[in-house]
């Protein structure tokens, strides 16, 4: 069983639960555990309508999640609540987040429109990767 | 004593109970109540965007406004939407134990649910601000989530009148509705 949790007043947020909840489930399945236990990263999420931030702070088969900005993140994703919904959505193929359909497609034009913002893509490439397969609904 | 939900009885009951609203009120009609409901089903039928996002949709919705005794709203609300692969089967105000017992029920005060049907509010947003709060599994309503958008969209598209801004009369006889819904119905 992989280990989750929230820090300490994490629960207030309601956002930094949903999604806790949502790596919960994911991570059930064993090709996103792989990645799971693979993955040591600082992400921040900050869904800017919303008005709510988060930290999660992953480390190989470990994750904390904070609700709050928590220490200085290797990636950053900010953008609107929905928008955060649509990379949940974002499909795998050949074991790659991928960006060629519908769904891809709307998050590449949001991220081209500086509507997403994704700080951290280029250095931390492969970290970004795994995140957006663990995070992924599919 | 109440009829029992689910059974002719209350059916036809709940039926009547419509159509006589339909027939003594005019629109806009006042969120919350049967003849509202009737107008956001019809909506939810016949709109093609819906059924679009909706295709894959499996399991009832449920919105769930909280008591607000104040404006005449003085049990919680519970608005069941039977959904499934883009159809809308019925939706209708119903007992607590049947709302709760929904696949998914998102819960919020008045206020919340006021401004998400002015469009003031988003649904996503308001739940990731833990102003709407999801019951139900977390991943299907955010693969579907473009269906709940319009779900919402429609709810706002009735322009329904809102029982804040009601005048006392108004108030008074929503309160004898909602009473002679729950003896009648137990909603």
């Amino acid at each position: 069983m992989a280990d989750v949790k929230l820090a300490p007043g994490a629960e207030e947020v309601a956002m930094a639960v949903m999604i806790s909840d949502m790596l919960k489930a994911n991570i059930e399945k064993p090709e996103k555990l792989k990645d799971f236990n693979k993955l040591k990263a600082r992400v921040y999420i900050q869904a800017k309508d919303a008005e709510t931030e988060m930290t999660m702070v992953f480390d190989r088969g470990s994750l904390t999640v904070y609700g709050g900005k928590e220490g200085n993140p290797d990636i950053s994703i900010i953008t609107d609540a929905a928008t955060l919904l649509d990379l949940a959505n974002i499909n795998i193929k050949y074991g790659m987040p991928w960006y060629f359909d519908e769904t891809g497609m709307a998050v590449v034009k949001k991220l081209l429109k500086g509507e997403l913002k994704l700080q951290g893509m280029l250095t931390h490439y492969f970290a970004l990767n795994r995140l957006t397969k663990i995070m992924s609904l599919n | 004593m109440a009829l029992t939900y689910g059974t002719d009885e209350w059916n036809q009951a709940y039926d009547a109970l419509v159509k006589e609203r339909l027939d003594s009120q005019s629109k806009p009609y006042v969120m919350g109540t049967p003849e509202w409901v009737k107008q956001y089903e019809e909506l939810i039928q016949n709109d093609a965007e819906y059924k679009e996002a909706a295709k894959d949709w499996e399991g009832s919705v449920v919105i769930k406004i909280l008591a607000k005794p104040d404006i005449g709203l003085d049990k919680d609300l519970y608005m069941f939407m039977d959904l499934w692969h883009g159809d809308c089967r019925f939706v209708k105000i119903v007992p607590a134990e049947v709302g709760e017992a929904g696949d998914f029920v998102i819960t919020g005060e008045y206020d919340r649910w006021k401004a998400v049907m002015s469009k003031e509010l988003d649904t996503i947003k308001g739940m990731m601000q833990g102003k709407l709060k999801l019951k139900g599994d977390l991943p299907t309503i955010v693969r579907a989530v473009k269906a709940a958008s319009r779900l919402v969209d429609l709810s706002a598209i009735t322009e329904p009148r809102f029982p804040d801004e009601l005048d006392e009369a108004g108030t008074e006889d929503l309160r004898a509705l909602l009473k002679r819904a729950e003896d009648e119905l137990g909603i």
